[in-house]
């Protein structure tokens, strides 16, 4: 538990005075009312006449061979929101950016222009490239400077689902709509059971009060306590997500997680669902599910058939805390609707889908890590935090407020205190168990071809306990166990979600020579120092 | 850097008068559980785990999670030594105790029963005729109060009303 309070910092100066959203029935503290956060607000275009920047198209679905180039531009757009215009960002004029799909094992170039104005990169989100293209200003790259431009190689081992997206002031940058999806297709034509159809959902959330965005902090993020999270969900970039199939249609969703903050709860109304594939892969089984739960950053591949003609909602239900009354309370989002025609879909996919496949071939993979699913933890880190500087109201209610943590925070209950917390006053921190060492101090190194236990523990009793989706770059890691009990259905990850006092012991596969990030993908948190590198030594 | 202590001190205090003393809460996935007068020497605890889900986190449709129910009990008596019982059984209540759902029988040692999703619960053992009673009769033996039980209410709390007193 750190907390010195001898250095507060506050700045009532700030023209940061944008009233915050607040849950129903949720009062702002007295002793909060009127302080700003210590930082100057920043949104994108610097007060540009918005008339004069172009509008954002729908993201394009752009196929791409093996040594193909394709020039990508992140730069300013309009978009309307709910009626209102707000200048943002996006690729290629695209949000989401356009969607890259290409055969497993190709290997693109990709001439990135920042034509924003913040330095900026490409990360490409979970696919185990060449460590010169990974796009981390500091480790494998400077900053893009705004008006100049970087050249990616990309190659794509793994089929899936992947998405690129700044590693600079990701708070800002990707909030603001600089994100898309990388399709791999596997040269198996039944790589997944068969479907009518397939859709790539990229689901974030903007958070607007009245008809204006909030503020981001331009020295440093702002909402650093849990992360931003917006009040209107959007998918692929709008508020009210449609699509129209027809009776029994089968649809392959590739689900992407983009938000800064926010882990949804997914399902559609009642109709049936089963899990394909995750980040790196397939599952070893797919699985029946009533709902998906989706961390930021992580993919799942579902399918879904829509066997009734009607209106079928794309629902995020989760439990909200009331902090005010120390209750639950149900909190339901609708993110768009599936509209489903009487006609018959065609073919009929209704058996295949009723059936559960066993991938042998990954499990067959999978076996080949099973001697050291036992082995004991090469490496252990302990995610917790430090502060400094908050404000008095917010330390002393974080200070009795500790009886109990909920394991996964699924909406902001107190956005005030969060947005008054900045990273001048909040490191979250990665702390290694064995040196002592924390965040960027830490420097692992281990052999190319090893495979590496490591074993993270979310300390419950931090200033303030919380989830964190932790993502490690380049490589492919199996969550083998949550909490002592094994995993009975294995996939390989590239991001992870660790509840509040969980323990998890994860493999993994260093198979990808270079020096390689390993950080908790909630934005904030990451612009918080919540980050480590792992050499990966050839 | 430590915490002033008088900020400390409040939450400890109300933990200790809830848990019991010498009790404390360690995380959000444990239950302490307290004797009843009938087995005062008997002790246990309760760990919620995960329930298998493909997403790790395992939560129903409307997002409450779902987790195991893992008991370990020590010092219980035989069941007969209470009168004409032969199981120990656990249940897990809602917190108006209007809704009993049994978990399945435990005994002295580690035991896997069944799975919850309420939000808060209270977890009870009661002695019980048999090990598969449709509802419960027996004494209470011991019980516990789900982690999320300890949720704060700040309703009356003058630090929202900017109230000194």
């Amino acid at each position: 538990m750190q907390h010195d309070m001898s250095d507060m910092v506050m700045d009532s100066d700030s023209t940061m005075s944008m009233p915050i959203p607040m849950p129903p029935g949720m009062v702002m503290l007295p002793g909060l009312v009127g302080l700003l956060p210590p930082v100057a607000p920043f949104l994108p275009g610097g007060g540009v006449d918005p008339t004069t920047v172009p509008l954002a198209v729908p993201s394009r679905i752009t196929p791409l061979a093996d040594g193909d180039t394709l020039d990508l531009t992140a730069g300013l757009l309009r978009r309307v929101i709910r009626g209102n215009s707000f200048v943002m960002y996006g690729f290629n004029g695209q949000v989401p950016g356009p969607l890259i799909r290409v055969p497993q094992n190709a290997t693109i170039t990709v001439r990135f222009h920042n034509r924003i104005d913040l330095p900026s990169t490409v990360h490409w989100h979970g696919v185990r490239l060449d460590n010169g293209s990974d796009g981390v200003p500091g480790v494998t790259q400077d900053p893009v400077e705004p008006g100049d431009s970087f050249t990616y190689t990309v190659h794509f081992p793994d089929a899936g689902i992947y998405w690129y997206h700044p590693h600079v002031r990701e708070d800002i940058e990707q909030a603001m709509g600089l994100y898309g999806n990388m399709l791999v297709d596997s040269p198996d034509p039944a790589y997944y059971s068969p479907a009518n159809s397939e859709q790539a959902l990229m689901l974030s959330d903007l958070l607007i009060h009245a008809d204006t965005l909030i503020p981001f902090g331009l020295e440093s993020p702002d909402f650093v306590l849990m992360g931003r999270v917006g009040n209107v969900p959007l998918v692929n970039g709008e508020p009210g997500y449609e699509l129209h199939v027809t009776r029994g249609e089968v649809v392959r969703f590739h689900l992407t997680n983009v938000a800064s903050s926010r882990t949804w709860n997914l399902s559609f109304g009642d109709a049936p669902m089963k899990v394909l594939a995750s980040d790196v892969s397939r599952f070893e089984r797919e699985a029946r599910v009533a709902s998906v739960v989706l961390a930021p950053a992580e993919r799942y591949v579902i399918e879904t058939r829509f066997d009734r003609p009607g209106r079928v909602p794309l629902l995020n239900r989760v439990q909200a805390i009331d902090h005010y009354m120390g209750e639950f309370v149900a909190h339901v989002d609708t993110l768009g609707w599936v509209t489903v025609d009487s006609a018959a879909a065609a073919p009929d996919y209704a058996a295949a889908f009723d059936s559960l496949r066993v991938n042998g071939t990954v499990s067959a993979d999978i076996e080949r890590f099973r001697p050291w699913f036992d082995k004991a933890p090469d490496k252990r880190i302990t995610l917790t935090v430090a502060t400094t500087a908050l404000p008095l109201a917010t330390v002393q209610f974080m200070s009795i407020d500790t009886a109990y943590f909920h394991p996964v925070e699924w909406v902001d209950g107190m956005p005030e205190m969060n947005w008054l917390s900045t990273g001048k006053q909040v490191r979250w921190i990665l702390r290694d168990d064995d040196s002592g060492l924390e965040n960027e101090a830490i420097d692992w190194h281990v052999k190319h071809g090893s495979v590496v236990k490591l074993r993270i523990f979310n300390d419950p009793k931090s200033f303030h306990p919380m989830q964190h989706p932790i993502h490690l770059h380049g490589q492919r890691m199996l969550v083998v166990s949550r909490d002592g009990v094994a995993t009975a259905n294995l996939v390989w990850k590239d991001t992870v979600l660790i509840p509040v006092g969980s323990t998890v012991d994860l493999l993994i596969d260093a198979s990808n020579v270079g020096a390689w990030m390993l950080h908790c993908h909630i934005a904030e948190h990451l612009g918080a120092g919540m980050m480590l590198t792992m050499h990966v030594d050839g | 850097m430590q915490r002033p202590r008088h900020l400390v001190l409040a939450p400890c205090l109300l933990v200790t008068l809830l848990v019991g003393a010498g009790t404390a809460v360690s995380g959000p996935f444990d239950i302490p559980l307290l004797p009843g007068p009938k087995v005062p020497t008997a002790e246990g605890e309760a760990r919620l785990l995960f329930a298998s889900s493909p997403f790790g986190v395992a939560v129903t449709v409307d997002g409450r999670h779902r987790y195991d129910i893992r008991i370990a009990l020590s010092g219980l008596p035989d069941p007969t030594s209470l009168g004409a019982y032969h199981a120990y059984v656990a249940w897990e209540v809602s917190t108006d105790l209007a809704d009993w759902h049994r978990l399945g029988a435990v005994q002295n040692g580690t035991t896997t029963v069944g799975q919850t999703s309420r939000n808060k619960f209270l977890l009870v053992i009661t002695a019980e005729p048999d090990s598969m009673p449709s509802d419960h009769s027996g004494p209470t033996v011991m019980h516990g109060t789900s982690p999320s039980g300890w949720l704060q209410t700040f309703m009356t709390h003058p630090m929202f009303r900017g109230i000194s007193q």
